[in-house]
């Protein structure tokens, strides 16, 4: 909101300078957005709380600046308008308001509505001086009458709309909801069509304004407006709000009705805006006597208890009676102190404050929270810590990091992507920014090659950790996910640098097989019942768990067709995980197994064998074969050439031996070799 | 007796000629080994009188000892000489580069969601964590919002169905929490939020936040900044003090924002850095709370704002872009 320093130097008299004004009004609340200096004279950009809708004006700011400056002085226009101007001095005519027209409120949502006529008008331009004013407020100078509302709005907080009384059928005013298909021009020249949900300001036949957001075309005062109908009002804040969204109009006046309008200020206004007419147009001004007020039913002043010493409790700062009631009493309320829990009068202009609470932060805002001591919590304290599924969630980011791949997060909403995990399930946002991010994401994967993408396509291993989001039968299904895409050398390229490996789907196995033996989960990979579209259809692996009855994620090489649509080099390797899947199962304990001091025997075998034949074949006939003795076993090697028949190679595999207490002869470990060797015969496997 | 003069003399000239650790290895043998002709003389010990024997053993032994000392002084010296000669040959190029070994780049957001953990575990925090697509009631009603209230016009917020919208703020966790726990309660989260606003340095319509919040008997203001101030401190150095400002959030009571300054960050401006205060008693009450004997405090930030601030990062974007010559700047 922008406030002239003029307005509010003629409510309250400060030794302050206008900065020194904003950072007082930020520090009471009322943020200084920037000082501009219009005509050589200060004005005040000012953030207003949405709960304070009070302070959108002069004299709400000028309250502000009372409470908090012990040095500022009320103006004699201020005492005036604490008084609601009811000492005016203008001349009346002795025809009444009443006698000229007839205001009826036929909807719950205008909680008061005045008005007061003006006779035989000229509404030429303004004068100067307020010209000026309404162009340093951001506003365009229109008409006197125009910009006379304009500026009570500023000053006063109370929206005015004059009507071209002439133009109104039978020149009377009917405050009503809106009849269905009703039309209505407003004055910045669109057509709306109404719903009965909205609230409007009707003549005799039609609607003439929307209420309390903008008038009417053809009722507009005009240079030729002869007699004009001054509405003042108060209506319903979620009535202007919801109408105001619906017509896709924000007005300075739907602004403040929407953020509440003092109900007890409407007749003020408009006395005020007599006033300032009477002043401007000097004895030929007609303003007819009184005015309509109708109030069906008036606010009630509401109580409040405080205690002073729950105040302290709560502010944590210590704090003098005097200063309590000071802070209280400067903003308008009234405080009896008669008894230990104080009652504190509420003005109508405050509905923001309707519990202890709020009287509470009313004294802290304006004693300053700067007094306020910084004190650590004490008393009891929780266990802190992180704890189950997320703990998890954390231990394979670390794992991750340790096995040297790159983080990144990329963003949840997107468009519609090759990598998508279904094309049936997606999550749509019903107003979305731009159609670029109208899906929630269902894979990491999108995010990953948009990566890979950015940092050049070589040698990335990057993975991401975050939500992902399915349409479930019943239920949109919002769970963590592990992805990875790896492509190129493992190793950095180095001078002193022999060949590099290259990722591929076994490197990306061991990866899966470290995190999840950190994890303590036990997990097979097998070919997927159902192959996921985005892989090498025999380069992927399902991640089963519970006895190959869980999936918990796939991984494999990208899909020859899809890396040639997104531009990825033929071998990268991606992998998926359900972190929530991975969660339902209960991790086995580390359990310490002796270390024997007895000596270990090795012994190699090499095979020949048909490369149809699954290594896992093979480990579990060398595994039956030696039993108990055979400590551990790896493949060291694995050769295929001309010296082999077709689809044949050569696995060189470690056997290594070791009996608990018991040093193994050489004899022994052959014999058990052997053993591994004759079973493995029954595979076709010859020894080489 | 002069062959013996003569043998050490002889000797110990040959030490000091020789030219290498080599030849003092064969001098060594010449003269001191099994065969050695100071070993030998000992042989013809037997041969002497017995009354001779002592003396001329004696001798023997002296001369002995008087050779190897000279042999190991002189070694010293010709050890020196050489090593420093292999030590010289064998230098290596000490400016070509190290080989890196494989090592993961954590992102700079979760570098510094850890360091916001730490900090807050370490004051009695439990990390917990609650829905990116949330129920509208978590989001707002939960929270105090007033039905249809102008303070949601601040959170333009994305909607999935009339129900079901993207966390305009991760506050959201407090309704969660309060249906399912019992004070005394500490807790806090780091997650992702959402705003359907337009993408510029500042701006984002996903971005991250930090939301804290206790309750206890007798929970203040005051222990509201002395959180914030311990958190600041370690987020932005020991000089850092805390501020607070008067603000509206309809779901604290006073509700205020956090701004902090430093003199080494900033130019000793204030910063503002998130809203905080006390839980609204209506909140409490909604989840029969009893609001008279407890009390608490909330505070949320945007975690960007904490690398943008401490290392000058002035460009919101870069964050969800996943740059590396943006993210290796910040090698955790």
């Amino acid at each position: 909101m922008k406030l002239p320093m003029s307005m509010i130097l003629s409510l309250v008299e400060t030794r302050l300078s206008p900065q020194e004004v904003g950072d007082l009004l930020t520090m009471a609340g009322f943020e200084l957005e920037g000082i501009e200096s219009d005509e050589a004279e200060a004005v005040l950009d000012l953030k207003v709380m949405a709960n304070r809708g009070d302070a959108l004006s002069a004299m709400g700011m000028a309250r502000e600046i009372l409470a908090k400056d012990a040095s500022a002085q009320p103006t004699e226009l201020y005492r005036r308008a604490t008084g609601r101007f009811e000492s005016r001095s203008f001349p009346e005519t002795s025809l009444t308001t009443s006698e000229i027209t007839r205001v009826e409120i036929a909807t719950p949502n205008c909680t008061r509505y005045a008005a007061r006529c003006f006779r035989n008008v000229q509404n030429g331009p303004s004068p100067e001086w307020l010209q000026k004013i309404l162009r340093q407020a951001g506003m365009r100078p229109i008409s006197l009458f125009v910009d006379l509302t304009n500026y009570i709005l500023l000053e006063l907080g109370q929206p005015l709309h004059a009507f071209d009384h002439d133009r109104l059928v039978e020149g009377r005013i009917v405050v009503r909801q809106a009849r269905e298909g009703e039309k209505l021009r407003t004055l910045d020249g669109v057509d709306h069509t109404l719903r009965p949900h909205q609230m409007v300001i009707a003549d005799a036949e039609r609607p003439v304004a929307a209420a309390g957001i903008m008038g009417g075309e053809e009722t507009e005062v005009s240079d030729s407006t002869r007699n004009v109908l001054l509405e003042s009002a108060h209506f319903a804040p979620s009535s202007v709000r919801r109408t105001r969204k619906d017509l896709g109009l924000n007005t300075e006046a739907s602004y403040r009705f929407e953020r509440w309008v003092d109900p007890d200020g409407v007749v003020a206004a408009l006395d005020r805006f007599a006033e300032l007419y009477a002043e401007i147009v000097g004895p030929s001004a007609e303003i007819a006597a009184g005015g309509i007020d109708l109030y069906p039913s008036p606010a009630r002043s509401i109580q409040i208890p405080f205690r002073l010493d729950r105040c302290r409790t709560l502010l944590g700062m210590e704090l003098q009676p005097d200063e309590a009631e000071t802070a209280l009493t400067r903003l308008g309320m009234a405080v009896d102190r008669s008894q230990e829990s104080w009652s504190v009068s509420i003005p109508s202009w405050r509905p923001d404050v309707v519990r202890e609470i709020d009287l509470i932060e009313e004294v802290g805002r304006v004693c300053g929270y700067d007094r306020i001591p910084e004190k650590l919590p004490q008393g009891s304290t929780p266990l802190g810590g992180t704890f189950g599924p997320l703990r998890l969630i954390e231990q394979t980011r670390e794992v991750m990091l340790r096995a040297g791949f790159d983080e990144i997060v990329s963003h949840s909403l997107r468009d519609r992507h090759p990598f998508d995990f279904t094309s049936d399930w997606r999550v749509e946002v019903r107003n979305p920014h731009s159609p670029e991010m109208r899906m929630l994401r269902d894979s990491l994967l999108p995010g990953l090659a948009d990566a890979a993408h950015r940092n050049g396509l070589r040698d990335l291993h990057l993975f991401e950790i975050g939500k992902v989001f399915v349409q479930g039968d019943y239920q949109i299904d919002e769970s963590p996910e592990l992805a990875i895409l790896s492509t190129g050398s493992l190793d950095q390229p180095h001078w002193a640098g022999k060949e590099l490996v290259q990722a591929d789907f076994y490197s990306m196995k061991g990866v899966l097989e470290r995190l999840l033996a950190t994890l303590g989960l036990h997990a097979e990979y097998l070919p997927p019942n159902d192959p996921d579209r985005r892989l090498h259809p025999t380069r992927q692996a399902g991640i089963l768990l519970d006895g190959g009855k869980l999936w918990a994620g796939t991984f494999g090489q990208i899909h020859p067709d899809l890396a040639e649509e997104l531009g990825l080099p033929l071998g990268t390797i991606l992998a998926e995980v359900d972190l929530l899947v991975l969660a339902t199962e209960v991790p086995a304990e580390p359990r310490l197994h002796d270390i024997s001091r007895n000596p270990s025997i090795r012994r190699d075998i090499a095979v020949v064998v048909e490369k149809s034949v699954p290594y896992r074949d093979i480990e579990k006939r060398i595994e039956g074969a030696c039993g108990q003795i055979l400590e551990k076993h790896w493949l060291f090697d694995v050769y295929e050439g001309p010296s082999l028949p077709e689809r044949h190679h050569s696995l060189a595999i470690a056997l290594q031996f070791r009996k608990p207490g018991e040093n193994l002869t050489d004899e022994e470990a052959n014999q058990v070799r052997d053993r591994a060797v004759e079973a493995l015969a029954e595979l076709g496997a010859k020894l080489r | 007796m002069v062959t013996l003069e003569h043998i050490e003399q002889s000797a110990l000239a040959a030490i000091d000629e020789a030219a290498n650790t080599s030849v003092l290895r064969d001098l060594e043998l010449k003269y001191l080994g099994k065969s050695g002709e100071i070993t030998l003389l000992m042989r013809d010990l037997g041969k002497l009188s017995a009354e001779d024997r002592p003396a001329f053993g004696k001798a023997i032994n002296d001369a002995r000892a008087r050779v190897e000392r000279h042999l190991e002084a002189r070694r010293a010296v010709l050890k020196a000489g050489e090593q420093a000669e292999q030590f010289a040959s064998e230098a290596i190029d000490l400016t070509l580069p190290g080989r890196a070994p494989r090592w993961g780049q954590p992102h700079i957001l979760s570098q510094t969601t850890q360091r916001i953990k730490q900090t807050f575990i370490g004051m009695g925090f439990e990390y917990l964590e609650s829905p990116e697509l949330e129920e509208f009631r978590y989001n707002f009603d939960a929270l105090n919002y007033p039905p249809d209230h102008p303070a949601m016009d601040e959170q333009d917020t994305f909607y999935v169905t009339d129900t079901l919208l993207l966390r305009t703020q991760c506050t959201a966790l407090q309704g969660h929490v309060f249906e399912t726990r019992k004070p005394p309660l500490r807790c806090f989260t780091v997650g992702r939020t959402f705003r359907n606003e337009a993408v510029d340095r500042t701006h984002s319509h996903t971005f991250h936040q930090v939301d804290a919040f206790m309750i206890d008997e007798g929970v203040s203001m005051a222990h509201l900044k002395g959180t914030l101030g311990a958190f600041a401190r370690a987020m932005f150095g020991d000089e850092v003090k805390v501020r607070f400002r008067p603000d509206f959030f309809p779901f604290v009571e006073p509700g205020v924002d956090y701004a902090i300054s430093t003199p080494k960050l900033f130019g000793g401006r204030w910063v503002e850095l998130g809203g905080a205060g006390l839980i609204h008693p209506n909140i409490l009450e909604a989840y029969g709370i009893d609001s008279e004997r407890y009390s608490g405090w909330a505070f949320g930030l945007g975690v960007e704002r904490i690398p943008m601030m401490a290392y000058g990062v002035d460009d919101l974007r870069y964050f969800l872009e996943n740059d590396r010559r943006f993210l290796s700047q910040f090698p955790g």
